[in-house]
């Protein structure tokens, strides 16, 4: 089959005409009878021997002469002594002689290899593979041109296989022997002479061939090695003039190509049943058995049944009689005969499909791919009933995972589709006739695979589920525009449908779905523009592979893409109307389908662009129609408002309750229909189970993903329905449940993304109109509309202050509706007014506080430096001076209390217009706020109070900016908040403390004395009161409220004193109070609590407190630095340890660096 | 109270004023627009499809506008300030160019009424520099028409309307005045045609139905009085008398004609917002031909 790689122009042996027997060049003695044409002169014959004594050189041997003298001796050897080394001298010979050389000694050398072989008896297994290995390498090197060896060598290395008992059977040989074997023959192929190579197929040849074909076959379905399989069924596809290696090959003609064909017709049964076996085996035989035995099965059918060759007008010949037996071997490939080999081999096709189409391994995908697309290529019309089957095949294969099998078969389809569309430009009138069937073929395969998919997704597993769709999302692309015409029919519209519906059943029982909470208030705002996406992977119950949710959503958004978007959305519009069960599903449809319609995500099939021509092209109107009619069914008030906690918290079981008639509320007069709160009752039965809610979240998470689909579907032309749309979503962003909250969040990403904001906080400060304008609606309509302070919340989150002016009417709503009916509302707009003051904080960030502290911090660093004795001691015989003399001090305090109550006063007095319209805006809504807080500050409702302790908290943080506000503000909360320090729940007296110190740092000099004198005595006292009970106490006591009061207070008590830098009075009554606790008998938080009050206390006043402690206990002695002076006696010393000791121990150590020195 | 107010379908926020006058556009295929003149002399546009304001206007040198229409024909806006002006606006082509303007003179705030009397050329009455007197123009000419000044003394003209009988003759024009009456002007023959006092105290505003001749008008001491026009040109009351109640004093509340089966409807309401105009815009919209003849005329409004 290499005709040119020897020049054939030398033909330099003379065959001896008796093969069998000796060669005539290897007799007993030199052979002076040697009959080679070639010339010699005597000087070459001399060089040519001493060239073969010589050691084999790195050159080539390149004359003939010398070359076969060099070869001789091991020929001669061989012959005589069959041995495996003599094989080997020979073969490593054979290497050093270049092709042409090897060329033409050829028929010299092959004879004493073959006589090896045809020695009768057995043979070690060693040497026949040697044998074959050499001849191997010399046929691989040189052609052969004559028929009579070709088709000797063929049966004597197929004798070398098969075995010597049974010739049917393979011989029980190594695996190396087969291999080498196998090789030889590929080899042999090769090496044929184009024209020769062809007298295999001759009907004479039929016997012959016969019993390799079938040996081979066995070779290959029994082997058990895998390298022999594979060499079996490529000498198989070799044997059929097909072989696909890189060396050059035969052409055949058509003549020729025929000729191979009627040969193996014979055969055609045998091939494909055992190759088809093959390809259906084990799946661990390895790929590459089942890709070589697809293609073998793929070359024989096209080679059998090619439609040109059928075509052609020789067939019908009758065989020449003169045959014999050998005349019924003979297959004629007739009408009668294609078609019932054609139904024969699509049975085979079925099973190969079906076992290999979700063959794990890409390249057999890839491999079956092939055979289709060839299939389809050359013998589309004989195997009239299997293009089905091929398509199908090759439909299936277009969302492979596997990239390079999806682009394959994207051209393969396009290939297959051109050849559907232009049935014009083909001449021959059959063909238009088969492509118009083509297509036809491709619809009734549709119509019945929507026709069973129903039971194919309930029945089949996923693997298969998987091979389903994706062969139904490959008819989709395949019929492009054409789909619409199958969707026209109802029946087929309700088969999908409900196959939809029921395939995407999504599971609904995780538990943790409702438990998951957030704080939907508080959602933070994300600073940058990056977000990452949160994920909730959806639980499907017929199908756990994501792959499979991925196909489905492609599918829809195929139909989007081609199908009429209004049919589509209306048709599953009612099925999401129809029934809950169904919602989630035809929500997620809708969906895809609407992203498609845009053609988002949808595959560019190669037709696309042809394909698009034909249908009517959506308009962005029609899909903004389509867009509106979905939102609308989703933003109603039936399937928006849905129940999603089953617990009611605490927050909503209040909201609940404030809102249940016949209280109406509203900011203007409520006229509640009593109709629309009897489904709000309904809604809010506590009969909803765990998997209820669970779908609700669920829907909404899906209801939510669906508007940012369709703002990616609509782009900047979906900025005009953002007047609608955002605030539902905005709505669900303030959403308790974590799912729901991230879900809206995601979704508002995607929105701002499609329309083209860069952040959300963009979003929502450019469309703030229209959402200020549903609130400030819905806040009149609170009982309907409960959700209108949390959108407002989720707002003030996100944004900044360039909102401020817009809220600020909306503010004004809130608290005159809160002015209107403290007792019901208040919770509710607690939420909004701690949103607001917390992004009040954000955007005004506080200045004056910090540097007060950081003067404090400068303050007792400089204490802290080493100080002049003497100048102390002035100091301090000064101020003693002072004391008991000039009453200076004194008056200094009166001067000092009077202003902040002129201030008031002035305040007070001029609080008409003038001034508070000089105010800023973020000041004014601040003190308005802070107003309110001092009502609610008394509410009888424990969470509602802890609430405005937040906001006074940050209201005062704000308004710390301007004293002049903030101290009439102080005073007037002043007594509410008195209560809530000495009377109230420890959890108030905590946040209480925090508003205090908050206060203190602002307005210290302002508060001390109220402190002192109204909050010090009552809570010393009880801690006094509480101490011995404490330390008597046993382990349940840190459950009960007074322990919790006691910490509460302890806690808070320190950096009180420190903030409001309090006097030496007070701190002595701190102390005492205190010191209690210092006790290792006190519960251990107790006296950590107690431990950072003295930390706080040592911040003030290092001095005093160090006495103090080492009065109760001191670890070292004193010795004075001079014997003048006297020494230092403290009532600590030398006593022994107790139960503060170690308390007061880490105190000293840790404040002052003393340690016990004893 | 019979039934509750109905929920404004939009509330168009943003303009830093009180509102004094609006106008409906919402002719041709184009968006509908509202123009709406503040107390603080701005004149905004609003889009009605999109709900924000496209274009603000900032006309009359920070005096308030008073009264704003628009020419749809030759696409012009018309503005009336305080600062004695009417502006034409050119509002094609994106611009808002001031076309020109005329000095009234008056220091009232009687409203300019409009007749458009060819495809380009239109009549304007607006009171005068003197007390009782009435000027009408032609524009874009600006020719003086006309100065109409009764002979009795009737205190300052306080609004008018400025209409085309069906029966063919010259444009008409009503007009109240201060002390309470309502005068019914021939233009073309300058002469009075019906004189009635159909309130003791000042005519605030009054609007008049052409196809019915049925006209209601308001005045300060909270009354609101119907009249028709019988074929003589005869103004006649009608009976119908309402107290209404004005937001504050100089507060005159918008009222509509809801057609002529319907009878009468008027809005009295404290809270009525630029919203509840939406609303009622709704109507004109579905109703072209409400639109020309029925249009909201005033609507003050504190923003």
């Amino acid at each position: 089959m290499a005709p040119s790689r020897v020049s054939s122009s030398i033909v330099s042996v003379h065959t001896g005409q008796d093969g069998n027997n000796r060669h005539p060049a290897f007799g007993q003695t030199v052979p002076e009878s040697a009959q080679f044409k070639v010339e010699m002169s005597s000087n070459t014959t001399i060089r040519l021997l001493t060239v073969a004594v010589m050691p084999p050189t790195m050159a080539l041997i390149s004359d003939p002469k010398i070359a076969f003298a060099y070869l001789r001796p091991a020929c001669v050897l061989l012959i005589r002594e069959a041995t495996f080394n003599n094989v080997e001298t020979l073969n490593a010979q054979l290497k050093e002689v270049d092709d042409a050389t090897l060329q033409q000694l050829q028929e010299y050398i092959l004879f004493p290899l073959r006589f090896v072989l045809k020695v009768p008896g057995p043979k070690k297994d060693k040497l026949v593979q040697a044998v074959v290995e050499a001849m191997n390498h010399v046929l691989g090197n040189t052609c052969i041109q004559s028929w009579q060896i070709l088709r000797e060598l063929f049966s004597e290395l197929f004798l070398c296989l098969c075995s010597p008992d049974n010739p049917g059977k393979p011989a029980d040989t190594s695996e190396e022997l087969k291999l080498a074997v196998l090789g030889g023959l590929d080899a042999l192929l090769h090496a044929a002479y184009g024209d020769i190579v062809f007298k295999f197929f001759e009907s004479k040849m039929l016997p012959e061939l016969g019993a390799g074909i079938s040996l081979l076959l066995t070779l290959a379905e029994k082997e058990k090695s895998r390298h022999v399989q594979v060499a079996a069924l490529k000498f198989l596809q070799a044997l059929t003039v097909q072989c696909d290696c890189s060396e050059d090959h035969v052409v055949p003609s058509s003549e020729e190509r025929e000729a191979v064909g009627n040969a193996m017709a014979s055969f055609l049964p045998g091939i494909t049943m055992a190759v088809a076996r093959i390809i259906t085996g084990d799946v661990r035989q390895g790929h590459r058995v089942t890709i070589r035995a697809i293609k073998v099965w793929s070359k024989t059918v096209s080679l059998v049944m090619e439609d040109a060759q059928l075509q052609s007008s020789q067939q019908g010949k009758l065989p020449s009689a003169d045959l014999g037996k050998i005349g019924q071997l003979i297959v004629c490939r007739t009408q009668d005969w294609v078609k019932n080999t054609s139904e024969k081999l699509c049975t085979l096709l079925k099973k190969i499909i079906s076992s290999t189409a979700a063959h794990q391994h890409w390249r057999v995908r890839l491999e079956l791919l092939e055979l289709a697309e060839h299939l389809l290529d050359t013998c589309s019309q004989s195997l009239g009933k299997c293009v089905g089957l091929l398509l199908e095949a090759l439909v299936g294969a277009i969302n492979d995972e596997e990239p390079i099998v999806k682009k394959r078969c994207e051209v393969a389809l396009k290939k297959a589709s051109k050849k559907n569309q232009m049935p014009v430009n083909m001449e021959n009138s059959k063909c238009t006739n088969s492509s118009q069937t083509f297509t036809d073929i491709l619809s009734e395969n549709l119509h019945s695979l929507a026709t069973s998919l129903p039971r194919l997704m309930r029945t089949s597993d996923d693997q298969n589920k998987m091979f389903v769709l994706n062969v139904f999302l490959g008819y989709l692309k395949l019929l492009g525009p054409l789909v619409s015409v199958v969707l026209n029919s109802a029946v087929h519209l309700e088969r999908i449908s409900k196959a939809l519906m029921q395939v995407l059943e999504l599971d609904v029982a995780d538990v943790r779905i409702v438990e998951e909470r957030g704080h939907g208030g508080s959602l933070e705002t994300s600073s940058g523009s990056h977000h990452s996406k949160h994920i909730r992977r959806k639980h499907f119950l017929h199908f756990t592979d994501e792959k499979i949710f991925f196909v489905l959503t492609e599918i829809c958004r195929t139909f989007g893409y081609y199908g009429n978007v209004f049919l589509l959305t209306d048709l599953f519009l009612d099925l999401y109307r129809q029934s809950s069960a169904y919602r989630k599903q035809a929500a997620m449809v809708l969906n895809e389908i609407i992203r498609g319609a845009a053609g988002i995500a949808v595959v560019a099939n190669g037709q696309r662009s042809e394909g698009k021509a034909n249908v009517v092209p959506l308009s962005q109107e029609d899909l903004k129609a389509a867009v509106m009619l979905v939102m609308e069914e989703y933003f109603s008030s039936d399937h928006w408002h849905l129940v999603t906690v089953n617990e009611e918290t605490h927050r909503d079981r209040q909201d609940r309750l404030l809102l249940r008639p016949p209280i109406l509320l509203s900011i203007s007069n409520a006229h509640a229909d009593p109709l629309q709160f009897g489904t709000f009752a309904c809604a809010s039965s506590p009969t909803s189970t765990v998997h209820q809610l669970n779908s609700n979240i669920w829907q909404l998470c899906i209801q939510l993903e669906g508007v940012a689909c369709f703002a990616q579907a609509l782009g900047d032309n979906f900025r005009p329905l953002l007047m609608t749309s955002l605030y539902p979503v905005l709505e669900k962003a303030g959403e308790e449940t974590l799912l729901i909250s991230q879900a809206a969040l995601d979704s508002m990403w995607d929105i701002s993304k499609a329309c083209g904001y860069f952040s959300l906080k963009e979003l929502i400060n450019e469309n703030s109109d229209y959402l200020l304008n549903d609130i400030s609606l819905n806040l009149q309509r609170l009982s309907q509309h409960p959700q209108a302070p949390r959108v407002l919340a989720v707002m003030l989150n996100h944004s900044d202050c360039t909102l401020l002016p817009l809220v600020r009417d909306i503010i004004q709503d809130v608290l005159m509706a809160l002015d209107l009916s403290y007792d019901h509302t208040a919770s509710l707009f607690c939420s909004v007014l701690h949103a607001l003051m917390k992004a009040l904080v954000r955007w005004f960030p506080m200045t004056s506080n910090t540097t007060k502290d950081s003067m404090r911090f400068k303050q007792t660093s400089t204490d802290k430096e080493v100080f002049d004795v003497r100048q102390f001691l002035l100091d301090y015989r000064r101020q003693k001076e002072l004391a008991e003399g000039i009453g200076i001090e004194e008056d200094d305090i009166d001067e000092l209390e009077i202003p902040p109550q002129a201030v008031f006063e002035e305040d007070d007095d001029a609080s008409g217009p003038d001034v508070k319209a000089e105010l800023p805006t973020h000041l004014s809504i601040t003190k308005d706020v802070m107003e309110r807080c001092i009502h609610l500050l008394s509410d009888s409702n424990l969470c509602l109070r802890l609430k405005v302790l937040d906001v006074l908290e940050l209201c005062v943080s704000v308004l710390s900016e301007k004293e002049d506000e903030l101290l009439p503000m102080t005073h007037r909360c002043w007594p509410a908040l008195v209560q809530r320090l000495t009377a109230d729940d420890p959890l108030a007296v905590l946040r209480a403390f925090r508003v205090l110190c908050t206060l203190s740092r602002t307005c210290g000099d302002f508060l001390r004395r109220r402190v002192s004198k109204e909050i010090l005595p009552k809570l010393s006292s009880s801690l006094v009161h509480q101490a011995p009970i404490s330390t008597k106490a046993g382990p349940v006591y840190t459950h009960t409220l007074a322990y919790k009061l006691q910490l509460a207070v302890l806690e808070g008590l320190g950096s009180l004193c420190q903030s409001l830098d309090l006097a030496e009075a007070d701190l002595d009554v701190v102390c005492e109070a205190c010191l209690p606790y210092l006790s290792c008998k006190q519960p251990i938080r107790l006296q950590q609590a107690c431990l950072s009050v003295f930390h706080h206390l040592i911040q003030v006043d290092p001095d005093s407190f160090w006495l103090t402690l080492n009065e109760l206990y001191c670890p070292s002695s004193f010795i004075p630095p001079h014997p003048d002076l006297q020494p230092m006696r403290l009532s600590g010393m030398g006593r022994p340890r107790d139960e503060y000791s170690d308390n007061v121990l880490t105190l000293l150590r840790e404040e002052f660096g003393q340690s016990g020195d004893e | 109270m019979s039934r509750p107010t109905p929920s404004p379908i939009y509330t168009l926020r943003g303009a830093s004023g009180p509102f004094n006058t609006l106008h409906f556009s919402c002719h041709g295929g184009d968006t509908p627009l509202l123009f709406s003149g503040s107390g603080k002399g701005a004149i905004h546009m609003w889009n009605l499809n999109t709900r924000r304001a496209d274009r603000i206007i900032e006309g009359h040198s920070g005096s308030s506008v008073i009264w704003v229409s628009a020419l749809p024909s030759t696409d012009t806006l018309i503005s009336q300030g305080r600062d004695m002006r009417v502006c034409l606006w050119d509002l094609s082509k994106g611009s808002n160019e001031l076309m020109d303007s005329l000095t009234t003179g008056s220091v009232g705030f009687c409203q300019c009424s409009l007749l458009e009397t060819g495809q380009r050329t239109c009549l304007l009455a607006f009171g005068g520099q003197q007390t009782e007197e009435l000027k009408i123009v032609e524009l874009p000419s600006k020719t003086l028409v006309c100065s109409l000044v009764p002979d009795s003394k009737l205190g300052l003209v306080m609004c008018v309307k400025l209409w085309q009988p069906q029966s063919g003759r010259g444009p008409l024009l009503l007009a109240g005045y201060e002390d309470g009456s309502l005068l019914l002007w021939d233009i073309t023959q300058r002469s009075i045609l019906s004189q009635a006092k159909v309130h003791p105290d000042p005519v605030m505003c009054l609007t008049f139905d052409t196809e019915i001749l049925r006209g209601i008008s308001a005045s300060s001491d909270n009354i609101l009085s119907s009249w028709i026009l019988d074929g003589q040109n005869n103004l006649q009351e009608a009976g119908y008398t309402l107290s209404w109640l004005p937001a504050n004093r100089r507060s005159l509340n918008g009222f509509v004609f809801h057609g002529l089966e319907e009878g009468m409807k008027s809005y009295g309401n404290k809270h009525s917002k630029c919203s509840q105009n939406c609303n009622r815009m709704k109507n004109v919209v579905t109703g072209p031909k409400l639109c020309d003849s029925h249009q909201p005329r005033h609507f003050p409004d504190e923003y």
